[in-house]
């Protein structure tokens, strides 16, 4: 057992203690505050699409108006939500007689109208700059995402469709640029051109959306919502309804509450403890993979290196080849799971630290560590760590370089990663067929048991296909710790049709 | 309690239709110099790693340190295979402390220990340098360093003079010798024999997997024919007419009246008697001297034509007179 940890300890230190694996450690948490500060910059700086809208009609253009200004203000509140909780003592805030809307919430459409009503942003800051902390920024609003510009001044209004559609051609196509107040000049992104005869009938003039961009559909979107809710205001107008009336009706937001029936009525609720402990099972399969993946290439490299050095025939003279491939295993997992203890120690220290309401990471590690999960988890990952990490070491013992080893690998990865697609649809029905066929697939028990195990699966199915897993990796240790012996001495690599010989035998 | 440290018997070792080892019989006493003797494909790593436990013998028995397997007392045992490598990024320190911990030194000892030898070994100041950093003579002597650092008691040495410059091999020859005197038995194999030659007390040659001799070097030149060295003004007829002569040969000769002749008698004949018989013939002999078959020729006559493993009929066995 000494033998056995020593060659763990050994296989641990080179790559943990290693340079690589700390400048990792530093540049990954750096890496996402990056990559978060990033998207944040970009999100923050994207630029404001132009746009024109050509309506014949001169009904429509307040409605597009209005929908892009109730999306830009959803927006900001969103961005105001975040600031709060981010900027300010929200313990005190909540306390505090600040009124509710300027407090993180709900963001709909009630909220945004509650929220213009009650003075908005300006308002707002006022509001809470007494709770804000010492070194808190001041909020700034979010750049609108689109903004409508005046018809260029070389348009006659009374132009029929096709000669607007011509004159806004070299705009669309960027030929011809607007200067907006002055500024440098910029494209126009897209042109609405609303005929005479929209309307909401079958044998209406449809609406038209002109742009170069197609990928980007979101300005499409929001036209179309403001064009159906205009004449669906229309529709309702026709009845005798007055404006606000409408707007109240348009404000209207279902509350839904989603419950599970497997709990009694008072804890019956889905919070977001329930929507993570669902979407734990998948980041933990993802990471699973990772891990697998990334120390199995270790193992790898590792053996061939011992092999292609001679290394390995000094070690087997002082231990067996059972304990040096034990060594190997649990040096390698030990290295596997450091990363994601380190993270989840991380984790642990930022929910412990950051007070405040609903902390999503602080409710991750709760719902971890409250219940048998994470011994489950723990248990499925080092099956399939075994199961895979076996087949790295056979196939190390049989190369003498990487290059002898690809061949093997190729088909090793398609096993490694075959159930992907599928665990899609596992995650989506975890009681469901394709769950139940993955189950019993030793290989991709631990995965599909991992997706499964916060789905409260049928028992029986899962010890069976348990046990079942548990005897192929037992065989499977036995067959690739015979390659390895068999193989892991041999000058030459066993060409692929020896392996087999190699597998079945125990004596040589 | 015995006194052997190994012994073999009846081993046989076989890959599927061949055979790498046939029927190997020997003994090695405690705190002997013993050569391991063949040309390569002999079966010599293969005969190594069987006693080492690293592999199985298809048939026979195998004792070491008194046990049936050498797992057990592996601990007792430093192993030093033909091939060897170390680990690039590991301290040439930490490499030699390493396995002499999984040789069951205490990781505080093994460190100490290792720090000692790579001083007694000129080695102290490359201490902390990485092993890709050593000279190939350097590593090789932290190789030697990690098979002898935890004071094994028997030592099996694969092919330890390959690769080595002349000045190496004298210290790992004065590191073997030394080993003896402290008590440890050493097993070494080579191709090499003038090493063999210099160490060992007791050598074996196998040929083909299986054995030719076992024995001194005195056992083993006793087998062989005898051989002369004489000057003479005589004619090399002159020497041939006397008898019971197998070969002559003329030596470097500098073209004055008298020749040197290196003459072998056939097996059985006495060189005494073929001088009294020179003398008796009025012959003129200036210089007579016996010369014993060298150990490459020993090794040549014995192992030379299996060489590779190119042979399939093996020559008898040489039974060396007790």
């Amino acid at each position: 057992m000494k033998q056995v940890l020593l060659i763990a300890w050994r296989e641990y230190k080179q790559y943990v203690f290693s340079r690589g694996f700390l400048l990792f450690l530093i540049m990954f948490p750096l890496g996402v505050i990056g990559a978060g500060a990033a998207v944040g910059f970009l999100e923050n700086n994207k630029p404001t699409r132009h746009f024109v809208v050509y309506d014949q009609t001169g009904a429509y253009t307040a409605h597009i108006d209005r929908e892009l200004e109730r999306r830009h203000m959803l927006s900001a509140i969103a961005a105001w939500d975040v600031y709060v909780g981010v900027s300010t003592d929200l313990d005190a805030l909540v306390d505090s007689s600040v009124p509710d809307v300027f407090q993180p919430g709900p963001v709909n459409e009630r909220r945004a109208q509650e929220f213009t009503a009650a003075g908005g942003f300006d308002v707002a800051r006022e509001n809470i700059a007494p709770f804000l902390k010492s070194l808190a920024l001041p909020f700034e609003m979010p750049r609108p995402s689109f903004q409508r510009l005046p018809l260029p001044n070389d348009f006659s209004e009374t132009a029929s469709l096709a000669e607007v559609e011509a004159t806004l051609r070299p705009y669309l196509l960027e030929e011809r640029l607007v200067r907006i107040n002055g500024g440098s000049p910029q494209p126009v992104f897209a042109a609405i051109l609303i005929p005479e005869g929209f309307g909401p009938q079958d044998d209406a003039s449809p609406a038209q959306y002109w742009s170069r961009n197609l990928t980007d559909q979101a300005l499409e979107i929001a036209i179309t919502t403001a064009l159906d809710t205009a004449l669906r205001r229309e529709a309702i107008a026709d009845f005798g309804l007055s404006e606000e009336m409408l707007d109240d009706v348009v404000a209207i937001d279902a509350p839904v509450a989603a419950f599970r029936p497997d709990r009694t009525a008072e804890d019956a609720e889905l919070g977001l403890q329930d929507r993570i402990e669902t979407a734990l099972p998948a980041v933990l399969t993802y990471v699973l993979l990772v891990i697998i993946f990334g120390v199995g290439n270790l193992l790898l490299t590792n053996t061939i290196e011992e092999r292609s050095n001679k290394i390995v025939e000094i070690l087997l003279s002082s231990v067996t080849a059972n304990q040096l491939m034990m060594g190997k295993l649990v040096g390698i997992a030990a290295v596997g799971l450091t990363m994601p203890t380190i993270f989840l120690f991380g984790a642990l220290a930022m929910s412990a630290t950051s007070a405040g309401q609903e902390n999503i990471m602080a409710v991750a590690v709760a719902s971890l560590f409250s219940s048998n999960l994470i011994y489950i988890y723990l248990f499925y990952f080092l099956c399939a760590y075994v199961i895979f990490a076996m087949i790295f070491l056979a196939i190390g013992a049989v190369s003498n370089s990487l290059q002898d080893a690809q061949s093997y690998m190729g088909p090793v990865m398609v096993l490694v990663f075959a159930p992907l697609p599928l665990m899609v649809m596992v995650f989506q029905n975890p009681n469901g067929v394709a769950a139940s066929i993955l189950t019993w697939i030793p290989l991709y028990t631990p995965y599909a048991v991992m997706m499964r195990a916060a789905a409260d699966p049928p028992l029986w199915e899962i010890l069976g296909a348990t046990a079942l897993m548990l005897a192929f990796a037992i065989f499977l240790m036995r067959i690739m710790g015979r390659i390895f012996r068999n193989a892991i001495l041999q000058a030459s690599p066993p060409k692929i049709r020896d392996v087999w010989r190699l597998a079945k035998n125990d004596g040589e | 309690m015995s006194d052997k440290s190994v012994s073999l018997e009846n081993v046989t070792k076989r890959y599927g239709a061949f055979t790498a080892v046939d029927d190997l019989s020997f003994e090695v006493s405690k705190g002997e110099i013993f050569g391991f003797l063949g040309p390569n494909g002999a079966g010599k790593t293969t005969t190594l790693r069987m006693m080492l436990d690293i592999i199985q013998p298809t048939t026979g028995r195998i004792a070491i340190l008194g046990s049936t397997s050498a797992i057990p007392v592996r601990q007792r045992i430093g192993y030093l295979p033909e091939e060897r490598g170390l680990y690039r990024k590991m301290k040439a320190a930490d490499s030699i402390a390493y396995f002499a911990q999984l040789r069951g030194l205490s990781r505080n000892d093994a460190k100490a220990k290792a720090m000692s030898l790579l001083e007694q070994f000129g080695l102290a100041e490359f201490a902390h340098s990485k092993n890709e950093a050593l000279s190939k003579g350097m590593a090789q002597k932290v190789q030697l360093l990690s098979t002898i650092a935890h004071e094994p008691e028997l030592l099996i040495l694969d092919e330890p003079f390959s690769g080595l410059d002349p000045i190496n091999q004298q210290t790992l020859e004065e590191l073997i010798r030394n080993q003896r005197d402290a008590g440890r038995t050493i097993i070494f194999s080579t191709h090499v024999m003038q090493h063999a030659e210099r160490l060992c007390d007791r050598f074996i040659i196998i040929a083909g997997g299986g054995k030719r001799f076992e024995g001194t070097l005195a056992q083993a030149r006793a087998g062989f024919a005898k051989r002369m060295h004489i000057r003479t003004p005589a004619s090399a007829d002159a020497l041939f007419a006397l008898g019971q002569v197998a070969s002559l040969r003329p030596e470097d000769n500098d073209g004055g009246d008298e020749n040197t002749y290196e003459v072998t008698l056939e097996d059985g004949a006495d060189p005494q008697g073929y001088l009294k018989r020179a003398i008796d013939n009025e012959l003129i002999i200036s210089r007579f001297e016996q010369a014993g078959a060298t150990l490459h020729d020993i090794f040549m006559s014995l192992a030379g034509e299996e060489s590779d493993r190119g042979q399939t009929t093996r020559p008898p066995v040489m039974e060396a007179a007790e």
